[in-house]
C-alpha cells in the first residue's frame, strides 16, 4: 500500500430538502470538520463539493454525520482518490488514511492515479438504493467501505 | 370552505419550490443539531366587542440538541392587563422519529409536546398553550415536501388546568380538554432559480388552524395566511395576518396580526450523538 496516496475531494448530493436555508446548515456543518478545506455548493442541485486539507485524514463517517446533523441525508456519494502505485480491483482493498475500500466491481483490472468510486453502505446511497442492493445482507466494519469503480 | 378548497388547489398546482417553515405550525422537521435559534413574535389581536388592542410578545430560545431532537423555552408577554407584563412562559420539545429522505422530497414524522404556565386571567373558553392557558400539550405531527409544495398535518391534545395567581379555569373539568387540527401549506414565491446563499427566499403560507373542545364540542377554524423572508439563508421575517373563519367557542381575540423575527447561529454548540 502506498502511503501517499490520498482523497482529494468528494463529491455528494444531499437529499430530502428543496430550500437554501437547509443547504446552507449543510455548508455550516462541513465547515465544524477539520479536515476540510473548501466546500462547493451547488445551491440549486443540492450537491457539494468538499476538498480537503494537505495530508489530512478524511473521515467519511464523519462527512456523513455532518449531513445528517443538519437534518437532512445523502442520496449520492463519490470520491476522488489518488493513487500513487498500482492497485488491483476486484478483491484487492484500498487502504487510505484509517479507511478501507472494498471495490465490488471491476475485477483484474489495474488502477493507478486519479480514480472516482461511488460508495455503496448505508447513509452514502438512498435508502431505497440500499435496502435494494446486495450490500444490506453483508457486515460492514467501521472504517470500511463498499465503493464501485 | 368550497373556497379553501380552491385555495389549496390553486397553491398545488402552481408551486415550483416550496418552504414548510410555517408560521404558526412547526414542521416534523427539526432544526439544524448544534443549532441556536433566537425567535421574537409579536401578535397584535383585535379583541372583539372593544376597542382594545392585546398585544402579546414571545420572546423564544431553540436548540437543536441532536438532528432528532430539539428543545425551546419561551416568554409570554402581554398586555392584557393594560401594562406590557410577564405572565408566564413554556417549554416545548420534538422529536422526529421518521424520516424518508429522497431527492427534493422527504415525509417526516415528529412527536412533540408543551407545558406551559401563564398567571393571567382566563378569559375564554379557547384553550391556547401559546400564552394564554397553563397545561400541557401534546401531539404528533407529519410533514411532505413534494418537491413542489411542502404539506404539514398535525393533531394535538391539549388539556388546560388553573392558571397561576389563583385564575380558575373557568370552564369546568369536562371543558378543559381539546383536540387542535392543523393543515398547512407553503410554497416558495422567489426566487426563481436558487444560485446562492444570499438570495433573499419569499415563501407564501396558508395555515388552517381549529380546535374542538372535547367537552362541549364547540370549536373554531381559523385561516392564516403568510407572507415569510430568509435573509441570507439565516435569517427570518414572517408577516401574517390570522382570521377565524367559523368558531361556535367563546374566544376574546381570533384576529388580527403577527410578525416573527428568527435568527439561526449554526454549529453553536456540540450536538448530543443520536
Amino acid at each position: 500500500m502506498a502511503s501517499d496516496s490520498q482523497v482529494t475531494r468528494v463529491f455528494f448530493q444531499a437529499s430530502g430538502l428543496t430550500c437554501s436555508m437547509c443547504s446552507n446548515s449543510i455548508n455550516k456543518s462541513l465547515r465544524t470538520l477539520d479536515f476540510v478545506d473548501k466546500i462547493t455548493a451547488d445551491v440549486r442541485n443540492y450537491t457539494f463539493e468538499v476538498s480537503f486539507k494537505d495530508g489530512s485524514n478524511v473521515d467519511f463517517d464523519r462527512i456523513k454525520k455532518k449531513v445528517e446533523d443538519a437534518g437532512f441525508s445523502i442520496g449520492d456519494f463519490k470520491a476522488t482518490i489518488y493513487l500513487s502505485s498500482n492497485q488491483l480491483a476486484g478483491d484487492q482493498t484500498i487502504k487510505i488514511g484509517t479507511s478501507t475500500l472494498l471495490i465490488v466491481n471491476g475485477k483484474d483490472q489495474t488502477l493507478h492515479g486519479d480514480i472516482i468510486v461511488r460508495f455503496l453502505d448505508k447513509g452514502f446511497v438512498s435508502s431505497k438504493e440500499y435496502k435494494a442492493s446486495s450490500i444490506s445482507k453483508s457486515s460492514t466494519e467501521a472504517g470500511n467501505y463498499h465503493v464501485r469503480i | 370552505m368550497k373556497l379553501q378548497l380552491l385555495t389549496i388547489y390553486l397553491l398545488l398546482s402552481l408551486s415550483t419550490w416550496s418552504q414548510e417553515l410555517f408560521a404558526v405550525t412547526e414542521p416534523a422537521s427539526n432544526r439544524p443539531a448544534g443549532s441556536i435559534g433566537f425567535r421574537v413574535d409579536n401578535s397584535v389581536m383585535d379583541e372583539l366587542g372593544t376597542y382594545t388592542i392585546n398585544y402579546h410578545l414571545i420572546p423564544e430560545i431553540m436548540l437543536g440538541l441532536s438532528k432528532k431532537l430539539m428543545v425551546s423555552g419561551n416568554v409570554f408577554f402581554s398586555n392584557r392587563s393594560d401594562v406590557l407584563k410577564i405572565e408566564g412562559g413554556s417549554i416545548y420539545a420534538k422529536y422526529r422519529f421518521l424520516s424518508n429522505d429522497m431527492l427534493q422530497k422527504h415525509l417526516r414524522m415528529a412527536v412533540f409536546g408543551r407545558i406551559s404556565y401563564n398567571n393571567s386571567d382566563v378569559h375564554q373558553e379557547e384553550i391556547a398553550m401559546y400564552g394564554h392557558n397553563t397545561g400541557v400539550e401534546v401531539g404528533v405531527v407529519a410533514t411532505q415536501l413534494l418537491r413542489k409544495v411542502a404539506v404539514s398535518s398535525s393533531v394535538s391534545y391539549v388539556k388546560a388546568t388553573d392558571n397561576g395567581n389563583n385564575n380558575k379555569f373557568l370552564y369546568g373539568l369536562d371543558n378543559s380538554k381539546a383536540l387542535n387540527y392543523t393543515f398547512s401549506i407553503g410554497k416558495l414565491m422567489l426566487p426563481k432559480e436558487y444560485k446562492n446563499y444570499r438570495q433573499t427566499n419569499v415563501n407564501l403560507m396558508l395555515e388552517f388552524l381549529s380546535q374542538m373542545n372535547m367537552g362541549s364540542g364547540n370549536y373554531y377554524v381559523d385561516i392564516a395566511p403568510t407572507v415569510q423572508m430568509i435573509f441570507n439563508s439565516q435569517s427570518r421575517v414572517d408577516v401574517g395576518y390570522r382570521k377565524e373563519l367559523h368558531s361556535t367557542l367563546l374566544r376574546t381575540a381570533p384576529n388580527g396580526v403577527f410578525v416573527r423575527l428568527e435568527y439561526t447561529l449554526f454549529n453553536a454548540f456540540k450536538p448530543l450523538s443520536r
